[in-house]
């Protein structure tokens, strides 16, 4: 039902069939890889890029006029950048072979917002690694200095526009370094996929009764709930959460747990929601989920086959939001 | 400098660089333009001047200007196919475009504007001295190409000079293997118009006082490298320009006197050598006395074995050349020959014609006349001085009769002047004689100083004889230099140079590294790569060969680059506490899937006691007291030593 709206335009023009049909042979000589990947010289390619066109051409210039003058100088000066033109490519391709993809972390986001891809690159050798660009189909060169014996991040904005999973088929790592006269690059096939959150739209207030999947009706207030103890902090846990007081005396990062009694919890359910669009009705879903997490409530859903019971929480946001980003797709 | 400014700033130094390179060779307007751009946009990429805002209007100025500068450079140079037309065209472009620069692209386009400059600076001069500017400069584009294509704090500019050093310098063997080994070629496929300069040097014209002219300057004429010894100093005469043709004043080169050359006997051993002349302008070809033929294809010699190139002298030029010190024809001058070397003005120098009647009557054949007139000139005490003062119409009448003072100029043409009012044949000779030994280059460097006239008779039996009067008027000329004789008349600059030793033994150092220079490395051709595939043992090299080795050696230098930088991984070793827990994990390999990267001690430990029970206690020992001495405060042996046994004794049954 909403296909039309997440795929892409299929790729028109023999340039895209061309470079489709490209990525498919890359993607069939190397197979599929997995974390952590090391960059071998087998699946680096190189060519020249713009500028090393025309130093080429500079290049052809000079040995001509050399030749045509038999001028030894010019002939000389024209093999030593010659030579140095190959040194250039040896040192742009070395910058490559040896990296090791450590790690690729992904955030979703919201349509129309950028999602990230994380990825963590690691430099073995004892000499740094400048200028090495990440990018997707999808976004722009990143580029990342990677120190030498040390990691670094590159945080790779990609821009979502439908809702839906946007499947990254493959993340292409190259560099121009140092001197920009060739590109070597490599690609990574990685079954990585970002999601494009339902923008929340609609109303902020509560759902209604009928919404909130027949629970008891309540309205919440802070201090309804009931102290229930402290926990270690979990990575997603809001620094609201966090006993700070605790913290000053030395005893780590603690969390405050409070539990609430069953009648606050609310459930939003999708069949509940009112509408005949259901990218709007998701939309609608989003904006109460983005609602009741900023006031810190506990709420559950229900998406069609998808029942995600009442929490709290970062994750827990992060869940609910993706089963709506994916609504629709395992049917 | 912001990391944003600086691979602007790069650029516009290295464009300015080149500016400076081609000074010479570029009008001084288009440099000066050019370095103002230069300095402003390096005002502006420091910050010390505002940028101009893009805009449409401004486009539109930038459109206009451009179309002047070539509208100027066509109205100066009437051309654009020009070396120097298209130097002063590259200068201004490359101006304009580093004023409109802002992006990478432009900058980059700067960077090639100031190679292409380099490659016009390498065409218009090969001098040894500009070697290191032009190496500076590819240097400092190549740098200016790193910074302008990464924006990394960790790429600044020593890195980016020294990464561009460096594959510079590992190019160079490749760059040496090509310039031996690529094929050149002979002859040139596309002519470019060069521009016009005026040079000293002998003329096809002499009047007295022009060769004084030249006397003074200490500039070279040619450099000869002999393969034998350095003949006699005396027979150092390098004949040029051949003149048949006096008016009374000047003698000149009369190309319509022309009549078949008599036959001649070359005797003796033959000279052989090499000479390198100098830019003349002129078509004039040196050769030492008497020259066997015509060294190159491209020179002519014509009916008095004077040399010529069919087209001017614009750069320097070699060749090789074979002469005989020995020479003797037996056959005689023909009827036309022997009138056009025998004219001369009646009306003119009347009392030099009446005592060469006077003479000739007490002479008993043309050599007895020949030597009279010698002795005679031996006699008159004259003077042979740089400056003889100015002589009247009749010149050769002032110079023998009334000053009695001259330069070699004088005399040969009072001496051909005395030969052909007696009937002898005779004509003048304008050359170089002597030269400076260089004892470094092992070669004689011949300076216009070194200029000289002389004269030559047709003696029947011998043909033509070479005489030179200066020789027994100023007889130390033939072993010295004007240099010498007449150090204190001479610029005080060349004065310096040639009167002290160690400045002396300085200049004729750097002159033979720059005869090297020459011979070695601006006139390696095909001939010369010939030569050195022989030397190398191929004794009859051609294409194919020189294919093979060229690939040999481009297999050997990318060999040697691949292995030269090849990465090299600092390989941590884990240290005695680190290796007994890599032992430990890898024995528990086999109890329970690995241990993840992120997995820590304990967490791993319960692992493996969750999927295996038995071994629960010894690995949570293992585990606790590894983390206490990784983590923990303090360290000693003997606790590793113990953590050691442990995981020894652990069995995984």
């Amino acid at each position: 039902m909403n296909a039309r709206h997440r795929e892409r335009p299929r790729p028109a023009g023999l340039r895209a069939r061309l470079r489709a049909r490209a990525a498919a042979w890359f993607k069939r000589r190397q197979g599929d890889d997995s974390l952590p990947l090391a960059i071998g010289t087998r699946r680096v390619y190189i060519l020249p890029t713009r500028a090393g066109y025309a130093f080429a051409l500079l290049l052809a210039t000079m040995l001509l006029a050399g030749l045509n003058y038999s001028n030894s100088v010019a002939l000389g000066l024209t093999f030593l950048m010659g030579g140095f033109a190959l040194i250039a490519m040896h040192l742009t391709h070395r910058n490559l072979v040896g990296l090791r993809v450590r790690a690729i972390a992904t955030s979703d986001a919201f349509a129309g917002e950028h999602g990230q891809l994380h990825v963590t690159l690691e430099n073995a050798a004892d000499t740094p690694r400048i200028g090495i660009d990440c990018e997707t189909a999808h976004s722009s060169r990143t580029p990342v200095d990677v120190p030498a014996r040390a990691t670094a991040r590159a945080d790779i904005a990609v821009p979502l526009e439908h809702r839906g999973r946007l499947p990254l088929e493959r993340i292409e790592l190259s560099t121009a370094f140092p001197f920009g006269l060739f590109r070597a690059w490599t690609y990574t096939h990685l079954a990585l996929e970002l999601l494009a959150w339902p923008v929340p739209r609609g109303r902020r207030e509560p759902p209604p009764e009928a919404a909130s999947g027949g629970q008891a009706p309540s309205v919440h207030r802070a201090g309804d709930e009931e102290w229930a103890g402290l926990r270690e902090f979990r990575s997603g846990d809001s620094p609201r959460q966090i006993a700070w007081s605790a913290f000053a005396r030395g005893r780590g990062l603690l969390v405050k747990v409070y539990e609430s009694p069953v009648a606050h919890h609310r459930t939003f359910d999708l069949a509940a929601v009112p509408g005949a669009d259901i990218e709007a009705r998701l939309e609608q879903l989003s904006a109460w989920i983005v609602a009741a997490h900023a006031r810190g409530e506990r709420y559950g859903l229900r998406a069609g086959a998808r029942d995600i019971p009442p929490d709290a929480g970062h994750d827990h946001r992060a869940r609910c939001l993706a089963a709506l980003a994916v609504f629709g797709d395992d049917a | 400098m912001s990391v944003v400014a600086r691979p602007h700033v790069a650029a516009v130094l290295v464009f300015g660089a080149s500016v400076l390179l081609v000074l010479a060779d570029s009008p001084v307007w288009c440099s000066a333009v050019a370095l103002a751009c230069v300095l402003w946009r390096l005002g502006v990429g420091t910050g010390r001047f505002r940028e101009l805002s893009p805009g449409r209007v401004l486009r539109a100025i930038f459109a206009a200007i451009t179309a002047l500068c070539v509208l100027a450079v066509i109205v100066s140079f009437r051309t654009l196919n020009g070396l120097a037309a298209g130097t002063a065209l590259l200068v201004l472009m490359g101006a304009l475009k580093l004023v409109e620069s802002r992006t990478r692209r432009d900058n980059a386009i700067v960077i090639g504007v100031a190679l292409f400059m380099l490659l016009a600076a390498v065409l218009a001069d090969q001098a040894l001295w500009r070697l290191p500017l032009y190496l500076f400069l590819v240097c400092g584009a190549c740098a200016a190409m790193a910074l302008n294509s990464h924006a990394s704090p960790l790429l600044g500019t020593r890195v980016a000079l020294r990464l561009s050093v460096k594959a510079l310098a590992m190019a160079v063997p490749l760059a040496a293997a090509c310039f031996l080994l690529f094929p050149r070629i002979a002859g040139q496929f596309w002519a470019l118009q060069r521009g016009e300069q005026s040079r000293t040097g002998l003329s096809d014209e002499m009047a007295p006082g022009s060769i004084e002219k030249i006397a003074n300057e200490y500039d070279p004429a040619f450099r000869v490298r002999f393969t034998g010894a350095l003949p006699a100093r005396e027979q150092l005469y390098f004949r040029g320009p051949v003149l048949n043709s006096f008016d009374g004043f000047t003698w000149r080169r009369n190309r319509g006197h022309y009549y078949p050359a008599p036959p001649l006997e070359l005797l003796g051993e033959a000279i052989r050598y090499r000479v390198t002349l100098e830019p003349s302008d002129r078509p004039w070809i040196f050769a030492l006395d008497t020259v066997a033929g015509s060294p190159r294809r491209d020179m002519f010699m014509a009916h008095d074995r004077q040399l010529t190139a069919m087209e001017d002298v614009t750069s320097t030029t070699s060749y090789d050349a074979e002469s005989y010190v020995r020479t003797r024809s037996n056959a005689r001058l023909g009827t036309l020959g022997r009138r056009y070397e025998t004219e001369l003005p009646a009306d003119r120098n009347p009392r030099a014609l009446a005592l060469a009647r006077e003479l000739r009557a007490r002479s008993t054949d043309d050599a007895d006349y020949v030597r009279n007139v010698l002795t005679w000139f031996a006699a008159q005490g004259l003077e042979y001085t740089l400056d003889p003062g100015k002589t009247t119409i009749d010149s050769v009448d002032t110079t023998l009769f009334d000053s009695k003072r001259g330069f070699c100029a004088h005399f040969a043409s009072a001496y051909a002047t005395l030969m052909r009012a007696a009937g002898v044949p005779a004509r003048v000779v304008t050359g170089y004689l002597g030269g400076e030994w260089n004892p470094v280059g092992e070669y004689l460097i011949v300076r216009q100083s070194d200029a000289h006239a002389w004269t030559e008779v047709w003696l029947d039996g011998r043909g033509w004889t070479r005489i030179d009067p200066t020789t027994v008027v100023a007889p130390e000329r033939l072993q010295r230099g004007v240099y010498d004789l007449f150090g204190s008349g001479l610029p005080a600059s060349s004065r310096l140079l040639h009167g002290s030793p160690w400045l002396t033994k300085l200049s004729q150092t750097w002159d033979g590294m720059n005869q090297w220079w020459r011979e070695r490395v601006v006139e390696f051709d095909l001939r010369s790569q010939l030569d050195f595939l022989r030397k190398l043992g191929f004794d009859s090299p051609d294409w194919r060969q020189l294919g093979w080795i060229f690939a040999a050696c481009l297999v050997a230098w990318f060999a040697w680059v691949s292995l030269s930088l090849r990465r090299s991984v600092a390989r941590v070793k884990p240290d005695r506490l680190g290796r007994a827990w890599l032992a430990a994990t890898a024995k528990l390999a086999r109890a329970a899937p690995a241990r993840a990267p992120d997995e820590g001690p304990i967490d791993f430990a319960r692992r493996v006691a969750a999927v295996r029970p038995d071994l629960a206690g010894d690995v949570r020992g293992i585990a606790e007291r590894y983390a206490r001495l990784r983590y923990g405060a303090a360290v000693n042996d003997a606790e590793i030593g113990e953590l050691e046994r442990a995981v020894r004794r652990l069995r995984i049954p």
